[in-house]
């Protein structure tokens, strides 16, 4: 796992070291006018996108990492396992409705999970949590109002989103040994090291308190950060690379148009806060169902987030995680499509 | 190479601290709207605190490193392998980009991944009348592509006269005598950045370079693109400007 964060890594400096020798290069050559205009430019294109999105997420990721600094000094694991149930289906529908306490998107919600699954949550609770709390949080309910009203597309946003979350929750707690889900790290100290080992021997008082919660809110923003700034970074590549107009000229057929939307919502990995007011852009040249499936499967799964989640879960487990509520949304919103005239 | 855990306490501070100073400059200097809407200013002056808060702590664990250095040395070695010193080196990747590359909005160079829209689906939020409310000289460019949009005859607001910023881009899909001017709309941060633009007519038309930034007044008229009606204007002046403070448009 640890080879393949490393793997990442060197391609993301790969890829930055191969646009600087390339400008450089046309640079020195002096070579055709235009394409090193292009290849500054595109340069230019990346850069701002990237630069962008992390300006963006950046908040939310500290947010997520404060409270879980917070939850790790101030929640003991008799507090955690009392609140929830124990049943695991019982504590994946408490999953789903646990966003409403933790109004943060997908960056946010991943050091979360992760510190309280090291503190006893059931890993069905735990996903469908995760899963859910981008949209079913108070925020994004409130930019989607702001975007389409009290119509059905907000119903139907809440309600399939916590549908899938709770169904695919449910599917996770069948497992016989769920712990064995999450990788080690999840509730151990890790092996990157950057985290000091949150065990507390003598339970410190006060600014203490806060200084630990801090320290490890600052540990743990380098941990994830890599994840974000790696995921921004491809994000980032492909929207200079691919051109949208090619993407969005497939985009009629009550099938089609749902792909085209998901792969759309993965590929811009926008913040699920917001997404609505992106998604009213193609509303009038594309399906219902498909705009329902950008809003749906968007907050559950982008480039960014199937990193993060890469983090606390093991490799199945997150291949599991990206394709159930995958074929889900799609069935759903096909379904709409085909069945149902909004 | 092993990372001590005093230096990489250093480090976790100057980073961590860098990037809270790193979004000050971007609120302070104006250069924010770049990269984000203006409605997430609070969010990342919260996030600059947030960094300077982190900052302070891993800054009081170096000097406690310090102070501890010898009792502490067998175990603070202990967890540290590869993996911090890969965390801090990508964590500091925005930080390089940010201060090393000027920082600059989108421009016609990111038209050919995105495309341009003369005609948006239902446009992005506010109501259908909206942009007629304003008056028609203070309309800008998504105004009047809104406009164009919801008005069930669009042939109406020909002859009403436009005053408009935005970029050169000269559109393959037009004649010598055209270009567009553009900007982009931003909803959320530049990666769902949109590009709208409308049809300029002038006879000097060729001359205007792409990507320099005009202010454009004339009266529009209806022209055609792909089979959508879209607004065009009858140019009576052209004049260059500098890059706005808020280049892109907040739907």
């Amino acid at each position: 796992m640890d080879r393949i964060l490393n793997a990442l890594g060197i391609l993301g400096l790969v890829l930055l070291a191969v646009v600087a020798v390339l400008l450089l290069q046309n640079w020195l050559a002096g070579g055709v006018q235009l394409d090193r205009a292009a290849l500054s430019s595109s340069f230019n294109t990346f850069t701002t996108i990237f630069l962008g999105i992390f300006i963006e997420a950046a908040p939310f990721l500290l947010l997520g990492t404060l409270a879980s600094g917070l939850v790790e000094v101030y929640f003991n694991k008799e507090a955690v396992q009392r609140i929830l149930p124990d049943n695991p289906f019982a504590g994946a529908l408490v999953g789903g409705l646990l966003g409403f306490t933790f109004p943060v998107c997908e960056c946010g919600v991943v050091p979360l999970t992760r510190r309280l699954f090291h503190k006893g949550m059931a890993p069905a609770t735990g996903i469908a949590f995760l899963l859910a709390s981008p949209v079913l949080n108070p925020i994004v309910i409130a930019s989607t109002y702001a975007a389409y009203g009290w119509g059905p597309m907000l119903w139907l946003r809440i309600g399939l989103s916590f549908t899938i979350a709770v169904s695919v929750g449910m599917i996770f707690a069948l497992h016989q040994q769920p712990r064995s889900m999450l990788r080690p790290l999840a509730f151990a100290p890790i092996s990157g090291g950057s985290i000091e080992l949150p065990v507390i021997q003598s339970r410190p008082t006060g600014w203490a308190r806060v200084q630990q919660a801090l320290t490890i809110a600052g540990d743990e923003f380098f941990e994830m950060g890599r994840y974000l700034i790696i995921g921004s970074m491809l994000a980032a590549l492909l929207q200079t690379i691919v051109p949208q107009s090619a993407l969005l000229a497939l985009g009629s057929g009550p099938l089609l148009s749902v792909l085209v939307m998901i792969v759309l919502a993965v590929l811009l990995s926008i913040c699920s806060t917001v997404d609505a007011f992106v998604s009213l852009a193609f509303v009038g040249s594309f399906t219902t169902g498909s705009i329902l499936g950008f809003l749906v499967y968007g907050p559950m799964v982008d480039i960014k987030s199937t990193l993060l989640y890469l983090q606390v879960f093991k490799r199945r487990t997150v291949l599991y995680m990206v394709t159930l509520p995958l074929l889900l949304t799609i069935l759903a919103a096909v379904f709409l499509n085909l069945n149902v005239a909004l | 190479m092993k990372l001590s855990e005093r230096n990489y306490r250093l480090l976790q501070t100057l980073i961590l601290a860098g990037m809270g100073v790193y979004l000050l400059v971007k609120i302070l200097g104006g250069t924010l709207y770049f990269y984000i809407n203006d409605r997430f200013l609070w969010l990342v002056a919260t996030g600059a605190a947030i960094f300077m808060l982190l900052a302070l702590a891993a800054f009081r664990r170096w000097r406690a490193a310090g102070d501890h250095a010898h009792h502490d040395h067998a175990h603070t070695h202990h967890g540290h392998s590869h993996g911090s010193r890969w965390s801090l080196l990508i964590v500091a990747l925005p930080l390089v980009l940010g201060f090393l590359v000027p920082a600059k909005p989108l421009d016609s160079g990111a038209l050919a991944a995105r495309g341009i829209s003369t005609n948006l689906g239902a446009g992005s939020g506010g109501g259908q009348a909206t942009q007629l409310s304003v008056p028609a000289d203070q309309r800008s460019i998504l105004d009047w592509v809104r406009a164009f949009n919801y008005s069930a005859d669009p042939s109406e607001l020909a002859g009403e006269s436009a005053n408009v910023v935005g970029f050169v881009y000269h559109d393959p899909r037009l004649p010598a005598n055209q270009f567009l001017v553009s900007r982009f709309t931003v909803t959320c941060c530049v990666a769902d950045a949109f590009a709208v633009g409308i049809i300029v007519e002038s006879e000097d038309a060729a001359n205007w370079a792409g990507n320099e930034w005009v202010h454009v007044q004339g009266t529009i008229a209806v022209a055609s693109l792909d089979g959508n009606p879209a607004p065009l204007v009858l140019a009576e002046d052209i004049k260059p400007v500098p890059v706005p403070p808020q280049p892109y448009l907040f739907p």
